[in-house]
């Protein structure tokens, strides 16, 4: 293995440990609406559930893609 | 009074209902800080939608001096994640403001913070416990923007209450106060 295919494959690693520890971020942000959302019932919290699962779906995609293109 | 979701001060909001709400508890108050501490967060994510254009040639003509070649999919890949990190500071501001409130019933009164991560702080007060009320709004920007900090001191082991950078402080007091006269007949 040559010098250049040993940075692309660290740089590779780094990037999906990177991505994985965002897509576990959003999870946790998943959940703490959640759990917030018990505290206080309220109208807009649907919207916002839906945007923190948009979020996480995004997340996860990202790191699907980066295995894929990197 | 009807709620949006950047409301701030309402007075006997509709369809607000709390964890530990008693059946016969009504809100009176309903507090959220004022949106002026949104400031900072919005000047952050301004910074953030605008480095791309700008920070992104520069450091691919930087690592363009570098021995390896990056291949394209890291500038698609990484270009993704700025923009859903930008958007994942703005939804966590967002949600750390709007699930960070203040409630004020005719049985008491209530914080509820959002403090990151997966740990909620629930504080109360009833009203026959309170003290002492206070109210401090300083600075050019806050009498401003008429909002400031409102102090709840309690009796004996309760915890004081703050409630942080909340509009109209002053009707606030004068809210709670009125409230603990009608508690004491």
């Amino acid at each position: 293995m040559t010098a250049t295919e040993l940075s692309l494959l660290f740089l590779k690693t780094f990037t999906i440990i990177g991505f994985t520890v965002y897509a576990i971020f959003a999870a946790v942000i998943v959940r703490q609406e959640q759990l917030m959302a018990n505290v206080l019932e309220e109208s807009f919290e649907p919207v916002l559930r839906t945007l923190v699962i948009i979020h996480l779906l995004v997340a996860l995609g990202l790191l699907v893609l980066a295995f894929i293109l990197l | 009074m009807h709620m949006g979701p950047l409301t701030v001060f309402a007075v006997n909001p509709d369809g607000v209902k709390f964890e530990t709400q008693e059946s016969e508890e009504k809100v009176i108050l309903f507090l959220r800080q004022h949106l002026i501490v949104f400031v900072p967060a919005v000047l952050i994510l301004t910074l953030l939608l605008m480095a791309p254009p700008i920070l992104f040639p520069l450091l691919l003509s930087a690592l363009g001096n570098l021995p390896i070649q990056l291949p394209a999919g890291y500038a698609l890949v990484g270009g993704i994640f700025w923009y859903l990190a930008t958007f994942g500071f703005a939804l966590v501001s967002f949600l750390r403001w709007f699930f960070n409130i203040y409630i004020v019933t005719n049985e008491r009164v209530v914080d509820i913070d959002f403090k990151f991560l997966l740990y909620k702080e629930f504080s109360e007060a009833k009203l026959s416990k309170i003290q002492d009320l206070t109210y401090t709004s300083g600075g050019i920007i806050a009498a401003f923007f008429n909002y400031g900090d409102v102090k709840v001191e309690t009796a004996g082991e309760v915890p004081n209450i703050e409630f942080g950078a909340v509009p109209r402080p002053d009707k606030v007091v004068q809210t709670i106060s009125e409230l603990m006269e009608e508690s004491k007949k």
